[in-house]
């Protein structure tokens, strides 16, 4: 078996956390269950990882068979690794029913014709997610295993997930291949990125309880009425949070940008600045759980109910990057977010 | 003049304030190194080293920052430095600096004309370095001159006067925006918010709030941090004044409210200590 080999094996078991590396082999089955037997799985996993690898040996296995471990393991963790969606464009009405063998070889071909030296693996898990890893190489250097992409395709989507690896030169390939192999036009970058994929997906699949945006003017008595105290104003302001977040758990992020184009206003009275130029503006928000955050907000005293609706459309729009520009006209408060 | 305190530029310094040192004299640098070079070899041999298992010397440098001061009353700065030298390569006497900490005193006339002739006010302290030296250089200081270090905080209060200052500054290149970034930890899912604005426009911004050149009033302060936060509350509806602010930084200098700064302009060097060695006598006193 080959050093490289080996050590990837190696590396790749420490990854994985003590207790989980039994049933990770058995979901891999590359070594045998009698194989499996032999290991003490209770040693410090330096140990085990050493007797994983010497099975490995006496199996001879290859890098083939390594990388169908990496991508076990992470489609098990996926939250490792940062993901960008990704957005395929077919034009007329051709509805082909997707050939799976056929995918497969038009991916490899377009890659390989590109770029001798780089590794991929499939493997296909039930909800037609088809999962792809990608190792690098250059013209004159074996593809590199630390370096690898992951692209996860539905299959009955035009969504696409992407885990680019450091070489960023290799995404127009891989977009390329992707879109050749699906039988698509182009493919465009969405502006939603997280480490959690299974929200990325939620966003996208619209998989979450979501918010009924609609406009309903309230009657005019109820509008003018003077500001409710105590406990109506925090029922009113759970209302109106799950109006505009929806019922159920938020899609899980963690990040979201808002590059600022508008105008400063302020009260005319403080003489302030009065450009005619826009006020630029660079807002990040940071959490381990976004969306969840930013509901808590308002039930805290420190915003408004309803939050604003560049944040609350975050799932819908299913975006966490945006531009904010300053929409002209009739409506000089409101913004568009091109 | 810029070039002596240019080490001391974009480095991160844990901010102290300093209790007047009894019988200090800036004639004894050199005394001063040597007794704390073999107090640290002693607190070595008592296992209360920081490199365990590697043999290693410790040098120890204390000096004198004479353009570390603000008026004449002031002390002028004292700088100590600690560089490891390893005993395998003693010949070729390769030296790495592993900590140093500097002591000033800017326009701190408020606390030194206050002290007795036997105490000097150097009310200001900075670290760059391992913690745990940090911790003994402290303990013989504390222990020699009667004094006591305490962590600086930075109060969000302070903050702000900080970035409606620092924005007004006038520099060259103006690449770095001014950032503030804001932490609410109590919710269930913390959250914090970083909110750039491009300098130019901040500084246009200041220099309408700003009614006197070269002096700054409170309440400029405060209209200008609420302008930036109408101007977020306008699109967010989150109250930025409910949530802590944390951090300043622009292209004169960063201040963390856990008293961490760092300075990015030697221009505008003497204008941050003043304010720092403020802080640190209102700590004191």
């Amino acid at each position: 078996m080959d050093e490289t080999v080996a050590e990837y094996i190696r590396r790749t078991v420490l990854k994985i956390p003590r207790d989980e590396i039994k049933t990770m082999l058995q979901k891999w089955g590359f070594l045998s269950e009698k194989q499996l037997q032999t290991i003490n799985f209770h040693q410090i996993k330096e140990n085990v990882s050493q007797d994983v690898v010497q099975l490995c040996e006496a199996n001879s296995a290859d890098i083939k068979q390594a990388a169908v471990l990496d991508i076990i393991y992470n489609h098990i963790y996926p939250n490792k690794r940062m993901w960008s969606v990704y957005q395929m464009n077919k034009t007329g009405e051709e509805t082909e029913i997707f050939d799976l063998t056929d995918f497969k070889k038009k991916f490899k071909r377009r890659l390989q014709s590109a770029l001798k030296n780089v590794t991929i693996s499939f493997r296909e898990y039930e909800d037609n997610a088809i999962w792809i890893r990608v190792a690098w190489g250059t013209p004159y250097t074996k593809p590199n295993q630390y370096k690898t992409s992951y692209v996860v395709y539905h299959s009955q989507t035009p969504y696409v997930f992407i885990s680019a690896s450091v070489l960023k030169s290799n995404l127009p390939l891989l977009c390329q291949a992707l879109v050749l192999a699906s039988n698509y036009h182009d493919i465009r970058e969405m502006e939603l990125r997280s480490h959690s994929l299974n929200s990325l997906k939620d966003i996208v699949f619209k998989r979450y309880s979501q918010n009924f945006q609609t406009y309903h003017p309230r009657p005019l008595q109820e509008r003018n009425a003077a500001p409710e105290s105590g406990t109506n104003e925090k029922e009113r302001i759970q209302r109106v949070n799950r109006e505009a977040f929806g019922d159920g758990p938020q899609p899980k992020l963690e990040f979201a940008q808002y590059k600022l184009e508008t105008m400063f206003k302020s009260d005319p009275k403080m003489d302030v600045l009065d450009k005619k130029e826009p006020f630029r503006c660079l807002v990040k928000f940071y959490s381990p759980h976004l969306l969840e955050s930013l509901k808590s907000l308002a039930p805290a005293g420190m915003a408004d109910a309803p939050l604003s609706p560049l944040l609350t459309c975050i799932p819908q729009k299913a975006r966490n990057y945006f531009k904010i520009r300053e929409k002209k006209g009739l409506f000089p408060g409101s913004f568009v977010s091109p | 003049e810029p070039q002596r305190t240019a080490f001391l530029l974009r480095k991160q310094w844990t901010l102290y304030s300093v209790t007047p040192l009894y019988r200090f004299s800036p004639a004894r640098l050199r005394d001063y190194a040597s007794l704390l070079s073999a107090f640290i070899a002693a607190e070595k041999q008592k296992g209360l080293a920081v490199e365990v298992g590697v043999e290693l010397d410790i040098k120890v440098a204390v000096s004198s920052l004479p353009d570390l001061k603000g008026s004449d009353q002031d002390q002028a700065g004292i700088l100590v430095q600690l560089s490891l030298r390893s005993q395998a390569s003693k010949k070729n006497s390769e030296e790495k600096m592993v900590w140093s900490g500097w002591f000033c005193c800017v326009f701190g006339d408020d606390l030194s004309k206050n002290v007795p002739e036997d105490f000097t006010c150097l009310p200001l302290f900075l670290a760059n370095g391992a913690e745990s030296y940090t911790s003994i250089v402290g303990s013989w200081f504390q222990k020699t001159f009667d004094c006591r270090f305490r962590r600086l905080a930075i109060s969000p209060l302070s903050l702000s006067w900080m970035a409606a200052m620092w924005t007004g500054c006038k520099v060259d290149k103006t690449t770095s925006a001014m950032e503030l970034v804001f932490s609410v930890p109590s919710l269930p899912y913390p959250l914090d918010i970083s909110y750039a604005i491009h300098p130019e426009d901040a500084k246009a911004l200041w220099d309408t709030v700003q009614k006197t050149p070269g002096e700054i009033t409170q309440e400029e302060v405060d209209v200008f941090m609420d302008c930036l936060y109408s101007h977020f509350h306008r699109h967010f509806k989150i109250h930025l004044s409910a949530t802590k602010l944390v951090k300043v930084s622009t292209a004169i200098a960063s201040a963390h409210c856990d008293g961490i700064i760092k300075f990015l302009q030697s221009q505008y060097l003497t204008g941050v200590l003043m304010l720092l060695t403020e802080l640190a006598i209102s700590q004191i006193q």
